[in-house]
């Protein structure tokens, strides 16, 4: 007879196994990290070149990688894309701070030309002046609607303040437009993009010939390799609130500069962040959602790039609740490095973490994305076995103890705007 | 080709298996066959703030969450206009935690006062963080009921208004769940790698007991076939005066909403559709366009939208559209598009039932429409179609009198 009132018993994580992809090279330096034996007749290649926002001119990165396959002497953007659309492929580029990354979605036996499509285009890029004016007119229409968000002008803010001083701090503005010229997109893609391939990553099942003809085709993008250059953070914590009156909720975010996988406090810190507000579950979600119904979500976030981290808390919550909730978000912060984790908390926390990471570990696709998380830190595989292993042993006093490292409210900006 | 077996409990329960080995994962999905056309006009956003309410714990177990995250899982749910889907992904050896948590939410919940009080203001914050506090964000709230006059796709999922959120009462949260959630309106589907045996053995003892109840029929007011053009004009704090045209498309099982699907792919293609090619590159009309279906189980809409540049007209705009829509009802697509229309869709579909979520929502909404084995021939049905069939059904679709236009226009600041 079913007892409803009592749990099914729980197997415990031990050990996950953890796939790593073969690893290729390009010309002498540039990896290219290869997942086969798919089960489906899915691929993608996904190219990384060190062309972020922290590189140059942010708009000039950005404007850049949108511009990619808009024309050569011989080819207009519309043939280009009609090429990959004949193939089925999909074409997707990405800027974030550090890096550019390309990727090309396809059923297996059209990868290779696909790529070769992509390759001819990005290689004879031409940069047509009225392709440049309409993707400047398209960006900033959707500009214009971005910054009547309260989310997105508080992230532009939080992000001024903790990287003042420092490329990371850049944002887009309208203004950046009336000096953009075609020139500066043309240089930016000469020493970033041609010559500026860091790494290739491909799923997918093709012939030995066919990623033959991959390699020796991305080896034209190979350049000296980049260093990245180092930036000094100066974070100064401050308290910044921007009214609106006419908006219905404020966006708060809370943040500080931290830390990478590279830090040896990174996943003992990672585990109290999900206690704090990385899952359903969280402390900020059951105050300040669940218990006072001030939001729609509250969370935590550690962001990870090359040279640093960061820790953001982020909400939207309703205007005349605001500095409650910023309040609650102190008591919780302070309540974690006064009082120790109940067990029983901390173990859900421990299941919860391992269970994710085996999902995050399942399929070709996921398994190469969890590779790549360690593999820009030059870190390698054996990173996951060590967090298996500390998420399972980490105590309470330590959890603690990185509440009353890192988390010194003093040591925040608090960004709100609404 | 996806296989999968089907199974149904005494009590009315529907279940989908499909058994994946390569997967440490299970995924367990449960589809209930209600949304928001389910309301009555008087208390709208039930069926959302109901999906709300079942995460706040059930007759026998408190929590909903914690023991699934206690077992590695996560959960989440979604409410639309047709139906209300729940969703769990754990590690395959911990499947009977979220059969246990799911059976006895459908058995019944707790139907605590604190947690109603709670879900109403999370629901509040969310109408305004999604539909209120954003630019176009209630954009839906105006275009369904200029769209629909009787039937309740006219008001959007979120509901109508805040105040039916605010107003809702506990008899009306308990009447909801007991017409809607019991065993017979609800589809079942896991995916893992068990044994079939093995599936039923532990969905009979966990679902098996539950009482069953007769599935009400669903008597919706039917929309009254439109006899004109209408539009209608609002006056917001946007940056640019945007369009919505929408045109009455065939419903989910009707042989037409495949070809609606794939005209609006043509129509809506970036970089290289029509569109496109004469709005944004020829004429500097619009700074963006996009053509999509709602892709509703009842009769839905066609939808062409985008935003207009600075001191461009409506009017412009109004004379360029229905010049577009007359080309696609007069011209047929050449091959060479269709092709490239056809292949995109192949690899978009092998893309999607790559995730095992996606192929358990796809079982389970497929079995709703009548059969699950349906995912495994609507590539055919796609890759049927002739640019003939498309021009016949545009020449229908796109009549005038078919389609209603939601104009947005930029407050002008004093």
């Amino acid at each position: 007879m079913l007892n409803r009132q009592v749990a099914p018993p729980l197997t415990p994580i031990k050990s996950i196994d953890f796939s790593v992809p073969q690893h290729l090279t390009i010309g002498a330096n540039v990896p290219l990290y290869w997942k086969n034996n798919i089960a489906n007749e899915t691929s993608k290649i996904e190219l990384h070149f060190d062309a972020g926002t922290t590189v140059d001119q942010a708009l000039v990165a950005s404007l850049t990688a949108g511009l990619l396959i808009s024309g050569t002497a011989k080819k207009s953007a519309v043939q280009i894309q009609h090429a990959l659309d004949a193939l089925g492929a999909y074409y997707d580029v990405s800027v974030s701070q550090e890096q550019s990354i390309v990727t090309i979605y396809a059923l297996n036996s059209y990868l290779s030309a696909a790529f070769s499509i992509f390759h001819e285009a990005m290689s004879n890029a031409i940069f047509p002046e009225k392709e440049l004016q309409e993707i400047c007119n398209e960006r900033q229409e959707k500009l214009k609607v971005q910054l009547k968000k309260v989310n997105v002008l508080a992230q532009r803010k939080v992000q001024q303040s903790l990287f003042e001083g420092t490329p990371y701090a850049n944002v887009i503005q309208f203004s950046d437009y009336e000096t953009i010229k075609r020139s500066d997109i043309q240089a930016f893609h000469a020493a970033h993009y041609l010559k500026g391939l860091a790494k290739v990553f491909l799923v997918g099942d093709i012939s030995m010939e066919e990623m033959h003809v991959i390699q020796d085709k991305c080896a034209d993008f190979v350049g000296m390799k980049r260093t990245v250059p180092k930036s000094t953070f100066a974070h100064k914590p401050n308290v910044i609130h921007e009214e609106k009156s006419d908006a219905l909720q404020s966006a708060v975010r809370i943040g500080k500069l931290l830390f990478n996988k590279t830090h040896p406090d990174f996943i003992s810190f990672s585990v109290l962040n999900t206690i704090l507000g990385d899952y359903f579950g969280s402390r900020l979600m059951s105050n300040i959602r669940e218990d006072k119904g001030y939001t729609y979500g509250i969370g935590s976030y550690i962001i990870e790039n090359v040279q640093f981290g960061y820790f953001i808390i982020a909400t939207e919550v309703a205007k005349e609740v605001r500095e409650a909730t910023i309040q609650e978000v102190k008591n919780e912060l302070l309540r974690l490095q006064e009082e120790l984790v109940p067990e029983e908390e901390l173990e859900l926390v421990r299941s919860y973490l391992l269970g994710q990471l085996l999902k995050a570990a399942d399929g070709p696709y996921a398994m190469l994305d969890l590779f790549a998380g360690v593999e820009l830190h030059d870190m390698d595989i054996s990173f996951y076995n060590a967090y298996i292993q500390k998420v399972q042993e980490i105590s309470a006093e330590e959890i603690r103890e990185m509440a009353r490292k890192h988390l010194d409210w003093e040591s925040f900006s608090i960004i709100s705007v609404g | 080709m996806i296989h999968f077996e089907r199974f149904k409990l005494d009590n009315g329960l529907t279940v989908i298996f499909h058994k994946e080995p390569s997967t440490p994962m299970a995924v367990v999905n449960l589809l209930y066959d209600v949304g928001a056309r389910d309301e009555s006009e008087d208390k709208t956003g039930f069926a959302h703030l109901f999906e709300h309410l079942m995460f706040g714990g059930s007759v026998n177990i408190p929590d909903f969450d914690g023991p699934l995250q206690a077992a590695g899982g996560e959960s989440n749910a979604f409410t639309s206009n047709d139906i209300t889907n729940y969703y769990d992904v754990l590690p395959a050896h911990n499947l009977d935690t979220a059969l246990w948590l799911e059976s006895d939410r459908m058995l019944s919940l707790a139907f605590t006062d604190k947690s109603l009080e709670v879900q109403r203001n999370v629901v509040i914050e969310e109408f305004k963080q999604r539909y209120l506090n954003q630019p176009y964000g209630d954009v839906w709230l105006e275009l369904r009921p200029l769209a629909y006059t009787k039937h309740p796709y006219k008001w959007a999922t979120i509901g109508k208004e805040i105040s039916h959120i605010e107003q809702a009462k506990m008899s009306d949260v308990k009447a909801f769940f007991k017409k809607h959630y019991h065993p017979s309106n609800c589809i079942l589907c896991i995916i893992g790698n068990f044994e079939l045996d093995f599936v039923k053995e532990k969905v009979t003892h966990y679902f098996g007991s539950i009482p069953k109840a007769k599935k009400s029929a669903r008597i919706l007011p039917l929309e009254p076939a439109q006899d004109r053009f209408k539009s209608k004009t609002i006056v917001r704090d946007v940056p640019a005066d945007a369009f919505y045209y929408a045109f009455k498309m065939p419903e989910r099982k009707n042989p037409g909403y495949y070809f609606a699907d794939l005209l609006s792919d043509i129509m809506g293609r970036e970089k290289v559709s029509k569109m496109y090619i004469e709005l944004i590159k020829k004429q500097k009309l619009v700074s963006e366009i996009n053509a999509y279906i709602t892709g509703s189980m009842d009769e839905g809409l066609f939808i062409i939208t985008g935003k207009l540049n600075e001191g461009k007209s409506f009017a412009q705009l109004d004379k360029e559209i229905w010049r577009i829509v007359d080309y696609y009802k007069n011209t047929l697509i050449s091959k060479k598009e269709l092709e490239q229309i056809k292949i995109k869709l192949r690899t978009a579909r092998a893309f999607q039932d790559q995730g095992l979520l996606n192929r358990a929502m796809n079982l389970s909404f497929f079995e709703l429409l009548g059969d699950a084995n349906g995912i495994n021939q609507e590539q055919e049905i796609y890759q049927a179609i002739q640019a003939e069939d498309l021009r016949t059904f545009a020449k229908h679709l796109f009549a005038k009198k078919n389609a209603v236009l939601l104009k947005v226009k930029m407050k002008k600041n004093a």
